[in-house]
């Protein structure tokens, strides 16, 4: 459903991305884990457009194309099919709980006003917001806040959704509430890709892990393969620190 | 008469003049306010020229007195006009030379203005609008632009209050506006009640200035919560 070959990605001398090659099917949930700094969010970012590849190539919703080099219609037939859940919300703050998801189906996909309001209305209410309709994003709660920025996302129908750390921003007490309705698109066939520093999420939720430093793929594979059989010392590493903070 | 009462009488008597003032006034904010916004995006174009020639226009209108200009403006745009486009244009209401005047000054604190609002929006607001399907030109439009102008309003009103200011050197190339009539008023008494009259001119300037106040508060108030972003 979506491929990308041999992504790079440079910020000035810097290599972030080094040649990544991605998929995802149908229904995949895939972690993406790895160090801070290894280049995840530049992958989500530079996959969905709102960053410029410097090779590689993408095949996804129809377009057939090198990343550098994609024209204005591409990038929009992309970025179309895709949503995006980022870690600090990114609400629109000068609009209510239902504009926030209303808007880009009747600006952007030309949904009849009447029809995004019901659209809205049930992406919402999966969410568990729909009581906050009239609510600005000042007056929500961080865990309110990405619950209404995760039905922003699926209320387009997207291809894929991505997640780029969407609990790391919050307190701890309000991680579960968001993670739930994570799991739950995920048990209803959403197709999501979740950069993620939880653990449980990747070993119960997801069916496939990647594991990612230094701007590689170091390993991939189902979350029993790589945590309970890493093959890379790299991952074993990594795996090591992160499960001794717990 | 009474100082109060001679205030009010030369009141009554200036204030049909505010047409005028307010014209010149409002066309000189919307043309500077356009001007200002195109010098906005050339201020944050990816490219220097476009940079350099707003920089270097802003610089220059900042260190102009407002009388300069309008005396540029007045004396200087005709034989130029001339000179380009051999056309004249010396018989030209005298209200438009002030108003191109005020235009080029409101220009550049709007623009200043604008792009320090404009940087003052997240740039996670943008990528959010992009994300949802949104055109370049509609995240802009839709979600950037309303922020950035709430963010400006403040001190938009500073900026509008100094034209404001500046415009009350319309006389000086012989308009008739609240100036120059007050100008009037106290020649024909032979220079008498000067400080009634003029204290009555200061008093018009001073109860326009209050409402530009309290209609921008009344504007940002209203938009006041859906300003404040939210803490992570
Ligand atoms: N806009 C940018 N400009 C320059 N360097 C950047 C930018 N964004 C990210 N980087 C650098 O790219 C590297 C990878 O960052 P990132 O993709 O955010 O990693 P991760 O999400 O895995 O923590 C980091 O070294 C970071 O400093
Ligand atoms: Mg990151």
């Amino acid at each position: 459903m979506l491929t990308i070959k041999n992504l790079t990605k440079s910020y000035g001398p810097q290599q972030i991305l080094k040649g990544i090659d991605f998929q995802v099917n149908q229904g995949d949930v895939i972690t993406l884990i790895g160090p801070s700094g290894s280049g995840k969010t530049t992958l989500l970012r530079t996959i969905t457009t709102l960053e410029k590849g410097d090779g590689g190539t993408i095949d996804f919703a129809g377009v057939q194309g090198e990343l550098a080099h994609l024209s204005k219609n591409d990038i929009r037939t992309i970025r179309q099919n895709v949503g995006f859940v980022f870690q600090n919300y990114n609400l629109f703050n000068n609009k209510t709980t239902l504009q926030n998801v209303t808007e880009g189906l009747v600006v952007a996909h030309k949904i009849p006003k009447a029809q995004a309001k019901t659209i809205a209305l049930a992406a919402l209410k999966k969410v568990g917001m729909a009581d906050y309709v009239d609510h600005y994003p000042s007056q929500l709660s961080g865990g309110q806040a990405q619950r209404v920025g995760i039905a922003r996302a699926i209320a387009l129908k997207p291809q894929v959704i991505f997640f780029d750390e969407p609990t790391s921003a919050l307190d701890p007490e309000l991680v579960g509430e968001v993670l739930k309705v994570m799991r739950q698109l995920a048990e209803e066939g959403a197709t999501m890709v979740v950069i993620t520093h939880q653990m449980n999420f990747a070993r119960n939720v997801a069916n496939k892990v990647v594991f990612m430093a230094d701007g590689q793929v170091v390993e991939a594979g189902s979350p029993t393969d790589i945590f309970d059989h890493p093959q890379v010392p790299r991952t074993q590493q990594f795996l090591a620190e992160i499960l001794s903070n717990v | 008469m009474t100082t109060l009462a001679l205030i009010y009488k030369f009141l009554i008597q200036i204030l049909p003049a505010i047409q005028i003032t307010l014209i010149i006034s409002v066309a000189s904010i919307i043309l500077g306010g356009l001007l200002g916004v195109a010098l906005t995006r050339a201020k944050l174009s990816p490219h220097w020229w476009w940079r350099a020639i707003a920089n270097v226009y802003i610089s220059v209108i900042r260190a102009t007195p407002a009388i300069i200009m309008i005396f540029v403006v007045y004396y200087g745009l005709p034989f130029l006009i001339k000179g380009w486009f051999h056309v004249s244009i010396e018989g030209w209401n005298r209200m438009y030379f002030v108003i191109i005047a005020l235009t080029l000054l409101f220009s550049a604190p709007v623009a200043e203005i604008f792009r320090s609002a404009y940087l003052a929006v997240p740039a996670g607001q943008k990528e959010a609008a992009l994300m949802v399907g949104m055109s370049p030109w509609q995240a802009f439009s839709r979600i950037t632009l309303p922020q950035t102008f709430v963010i400006a309003l403040p001190n938009l009103a500073n900026a509008i209050i100094n034209l404001l200011k500046e415009g009350a050197l319309t006389f000086t190339i012989g308009v008739v506006d609240m100036v120059a009539k007050a100008q009037m008023i106290v020649s024909n008494n032979s220079g008498g009640f000067a400080f009634e009259t003029y204290g009555a001119l200061a008093l018009i300037y001073w109860v326009i200035s209050l409402a530009i106040d309290k209609l921008v508060s009344l504007v940002e108030s209203s938009f006041q919560k859906k300003r404040q972003a939210i803490q992570p």
